[in-house]
């Protein structure tokens, strides 16, 4: 048994606007709008760089967990786009919170690393004590080391989130976590060095519908739920119109499903965490709430969560 | 029905362009369908053929216009 004791979230200043993108590509914000739903992204600005995104959500989540960085048990960075090769952004990450001598280590898993990291905390906190999951990405920086090209500026954006993983009763009790990897397509999804995003965009978003639906399927029929039952629905916030796909595939009161990549983009690992971390903000959840989280990517890999927000 | 009427009449039920009558013409550059109607497309193709399209198919070279929907349905035991 786990919990989360709280998420946290940095959004840096920076904006790109349709308006900003349809000018650099020769198309209409209209169009823009049509085939992704995303109205702004958020970016890096001057020297600001990845770690200093997961500084700042990790300082965030511990704030909101009530909870000192030398309490921490391991860290978990999860990113797919590092500032450097090794160390890791979670070296970073605990130089700069001063944290103990403990585990720090990077998932380099891009999209779904703040997804496996979950599941990696839930099941090793035991062991390590207090586990930070922190996701960052810099997904404009990233864009920026090859030609740019529509299909991928207009959808990512960069940003943090980050939640804090305990052994035992919390806030949010984690009751399951699924994530699976198939590389048949892997080269659909990639970065390799010295070169820009690669995105088979059909390819990616014809697995990521097909996926995450029968995931989140899975994982309510393994836990005796229907989707109903459900308070509240954290996707990994790739694209508005697979969100809206999910919706209608698995029935869900649109109502129930937490949107805000509409505002930042796709921000890769950090997204649900993201989003998790405003609807805690926005006292979205309530006590006895059922939360189901899914997200895709890299790999392929795709996962789901279920976590119940512990009664009054 | 032939098979190619059969997937004229099934693909016009989420074409949003006018289907092309070159055979190997892409149905995704011609507007025809994306990668969410595809989505569709392959999940009515399973009902209508009696066919299951496995996760490792599931790609857009093998449906991007009619020769290769025939193609596929054909050595996948359509019925």
């Amino acid at each position: 048994m786990s919990a989360i004791l709280g998420f946290g979230h940095f959004l840096p200043s920076g904006v790109i606007s349709n308006d900003m993108l349809a000018a650099e590509f020769g198309v209409t914000p209209e169009w823009i709008l049509s085939v992704c739903g995303i109205v702004s992204r958020r970016k890096v600005v001057e020297e600001e760089n990845v770690c200093d995104l997961a500084e700042d959500a990790a300082l965030r989540c511990l704030q909101n967990s009530q909870t000192s960085a030398e309490k921490l048990g391991a860290i978990i960075a999860c990113t797919g786009t590092p500032h450097r090769q090794f160390p890791g952004v979670s070296a970073e990450v605990q130089k700069r919170i001063k944290a103990g001598t403990i585990p720090a280590f990077d998932l380099h898993l891009a999209s779904i690393s703040g997804l496996f990291g979950l599941a990696l905390a839930s099941r090793m906190c035991e062991q390590w004590g207090p586990t930070l999951v922190v996701a960052a990405e810099t997904m404009t920086s990233a864009l920026a080391q090859g030609p740019r090209v529509k299909e991928t500026a207009i959808l990512f954006g960069d940003g943090a989130g980050a939640c804090l993983v305990a052994p035992g009763d919390g806030p949010l009790a984690i009751r399951d976590v699924q994530v699976a990897s198939d590389a048949t397509f892997s080269d659909a999804l990639r970065m390799d060095f010295g070169s820009t995003l690669q995105m088979d965009g059909r390819t990616v978003i014809m697995h990521a519908a097909r996926k995450l639906t029968r995931s989140v399927a899975e994982l309510l029929e393994k836990n005796s739920l229907r989707v109903d039952d459900v308070g509240l629905f954290v996707f990994h916030q790739a694209n508005l119109r697979l969100l809206e796909r999910l919706v209608q595939e698995l029935k869900i009161d649109r109502g129930r499903c937490f949107i805000n990549g509409d505002k930042y983009g796709n921000t890769s690992s950090a997204s649900w965490l993201i989003a998790a971390s405003e609807a805690q903000a926005a006292g979205l959840l309530v006590p006895g709430t059922k939360v189901v989280i899914a997200a895709f990517g890299a790999g392929l890999s795709w996962g789901a969560a279920l976590v119940e927000v512990e009664s009054a | 029905m032939a098979l190619d009427d059969r997937i004229l009449e099934t693909l016009g039920r989420v074409a949003k362009a006018p289907i092309p009558t070159d055979r190997e013409t892409s149905l995704f550059d011609t507007g025809v369908i994306d990668s969410f109607d595809l989505l569709d497309f392959v999940a009515d193709l399973e009902k209508e053929f009696k066919v299951k399209v496995p996760d490792n198919d599931l790609h857009p070279s093998k449906f991007e216009s009619l020769a290769k929907i025939s193609a596929y349905l054909n050595t996948h035991g359509a019925s």
